[in-house]
């Protein structure tokens, strides 16, 4: 197991609170020890929340391994019953995550306020893949996969009386952040949506910050970022996993520095990326201030429709967005497909981008949840599983859908309403989640874009998909006009097929 | 982090002052990006010294002992030691060939 030999300083049920000297910024060791009243010889000890027998104790001196509270699961070492809030739990990702902890045994908490439900509304659009309201969900969690969900309806930007008093309830062993709105092109409509993005993500997250200070300092918050910050750039440099390496190395006027531990430069392309770079640079200081822990997960593009959980009942079914603001690019893909829409590329076709299917997410997300980082540790992984150009998805979609679906799909390509760039390098490093915490992805490509066309050439499925399609070619300009893209060019599709196979 | 690299106050005297060879030693806090980032370098150079120079890692908030002996004010701090004795410190993260540079130069005033 990749992390047996973790010990009681990684776990979130130690109580390290005022019996560390942590050091960061230069503090005072003589100062801390007056405080403590330490002399020159103490060591460092702390005591078990959940094994308050132990006493004080050496935190090294335990690992996972010999922990009766860490048992095996398929993902590594995992706790006990371990409380995991979500927020952002009636989301794509969020309710996903919510069925796949808590089938793993793990105590489930979630918030909240319905946003995302709210903004697809506002949009006229829906998710394609029906799904139940919150209270039919948590019944049918609790029915079909014997999973109690601890529900609250909170806005964590505007009710942070009420998720400080949720948090001080539950003391999550590990936040999960889902709660803030993903849309780049929604952020993009006019100011008051651009503000709202921000808001909401920006300020909603910094509130979650103190809170974790004030309450569960020993909890570690595992914040969805995403690759999207890195932007693509131009030089060709590597993508490292936010930080850069040691042997990353300045030269300059004859002298040369290691870059190691700095953060790697951003290059936001819309001000919904901005709103997770920001996010970034606050849950760092938080980090550096309070010692709290983080992973910051640089999700490459979701895509899929698929877990275990979410396929047991119709009424256990995440939520599917296809519209132009919340519709990911292989999940509008399939959708285009099955109603015989053209496949629509943006501008070239050849942006590339990281992907990872969502079940390959959860299991990302459980083993980090398994592996907490260290008091203060600021950590950043890559989260995906491949990387192509546009076009190459397109493609691979049109090919399983006209091979085993036997539709006669077409791909387009249309004016580019972003302002990003068309043809560029992309070296992603993404080695870390294999590497340290052990994922290996489960699915491929081809494999879940076959479990799309599955579920959604469903005739309810397909109506919705119908209904809504009018939202699928965009209309939101990053110049902020609003006017219909027009096509540019209509492909050969047998050409295309013909290259994907090369 | 491979776990034969770590040491702890307990081990200090054994691991690095009564080492028969020149020690490497990394102190480092986990709060600290430039000491992560270090890590995968130490554990590449551990290997390519294996034998003649030995790398280890001491995490300055579990060993408050060996980290106020040397009084560390900041992280990462990089100490060679050799017979017991402090012959070089680098404060802040250096790359690869900067390590190499401190190991070399060292090995060779120290003889």
């Amino acid at each position: 197991m990749h992390n047996k030999d973790c010990t009681c300083w990684n776990c979130p049920a130690i109580d390290l609170a005022g019996k560390v000297d942590f050091r960061a910024c230069g503090q005072s060791v003589e100062d801390f020890r007056k405080k403590m009243g330490l002399d020159e010889s103490y060591q460092v000890m702390a005591e078990c929340k959940r094994r308050p027998e132990l006493g004080l104790f050496d935190p090294m001196s335990i690992t996972y391994e010999e922990c009766p509270q860490w048992e095996k699961s398929h993902y590594g070492y995992l706790l006990k019953n371990m409380r995991v809030m979500i927020l952002g739990v009636d989301g794509y990702l969020g309710w996903s995550l919510v069925l796949w902890l808590g089938s793993l045994g793990c105590q489930v908490s979630g918030v909240d306020n319905y946003n995302r439900r709210d903004w697809v509304k506002e949009r006229g659009a829906h998710t394609v893949v029906p799904i139940s309201r919150m209270s039919e969900r948590l019944k049918a969690s609790k029915e079909i996969l014997d999973v109690e969900i601890n529900f609250r309806q909170i806005d964590i930007l505007n009710e942070r009386d009420r998720l400080r008093e949720f948090i001080d309830e539950v003391k999550p062993e590990a936040i999960i952040h889902y709660g803030e709105c993903p849309s780049a092109p929604y952020s993009m409509i006019d100011l008051n949506h651009a503000t709202l993005v921000q808001q909401n993500n920006v300020l909603g997250t910094l509130g979650v910050l103190f809170m974790m200070r004030d309450i569960v300092p020993e909890s570690s918050m595992i914040k969805l970022g995403t690759m999207g910050e890195y932007g693509t750039p131009l030089t060709g440099r590597p993508i490292f996993e936010g930080i850069f390496p040691a042997d990353a190395v300045l030269k300059w006027d004859n002298r040369e520095w290691s870059m190691g531990g700095e953060l790697t430069p951003r290059d936001p392309v819309s001000f919904y990326h901005v709103s997770k770079v920001q996010d970034t640079y606050n849950v760092v200081e938080a980090c550096k201030y309070w010692w709290l822990r983080s992973y910051d997960v640089m999700q490459g593009v979701i895509y899929g429709v698929h877990t275990d959980h979410v396929a047991a009942d119709p009424r256990l079914r995440t939520r599917l967005d296809i519209d132009e603001w919340f519709g990911t690019v292989i999940n509008r893909f399939v959708a285009q497909a099955i109603i015989g829409l053209p496949l629509t590329l943006y501008g070239s076709g050849e942006q590339i981008r990281g992907f990872i299917a969502l079940q390959d997410a959860m299991q990302c997300m459980t083993r980090l949840i398994g592996y907490p980082p260290e008091p203060g540790e600021y950590s950043v992984v890559n989260q995906m599983s491949g990387f192509y150009s546009v076009r190459v998805l397109a493609r691979t979609v049109a090919k399983i859908g006209k091979e085993e679906f036997k539709l006669p799909v077409k791909i387009q390509r249309v004016e580019n309403p972003r302002v990003e760039s068309e043809r560029h390098p992309f070296e992603p490093i993404y080695e870390k989640l294999s590497r340290k915490y052990g994922f290996k992805p489960s699915i491929t490509l081809e494999e879940e874009i076959y479990n799309m066309f599955h579920l959604l050439t469903n005739p309810e499925i397909k109506k919705r998909i119908e209904e809504k399609k009018h939202h699928i070619i965009p209309k939101t300009w990053w110049s902020g006009e609003k006017r219909r893209v027009d096509t540019l060019e209509i492909y050969d599709l047998e050409k295309e097929i013909e290259e994907s196979e090369k | 982090m491979k776990n034969n690299q770590r040491i702890t106050d307990n081990n200090f005297e054994e691991e690095v002052l009564k080492s028969p060879i020149p020690v490497l030693v990394d102190f480092w806090g986990s709060w600290c990006l430039p000491s992560q980032m270090m890590m995968p370098v130490l554990d590449r150079l551990s290997q390519e010294y294996d034998g003649r120079v030995k790398i280890r890692k001491i995490n300055v908030d579990q060993n408050p002992g060996a980290r106020d002996k040397y009084r560390i004010l900041g992280c990462p701090t990089i100490i060679l030691f050799n017979n017991g004795e402090e012959i070089e410190r680098k404060v802040g993260a250096q790359s690869d060939n900067q390590l190499r540079e401190i190991i070399d130069m060292s090995a060779i005033s120290s003889r």
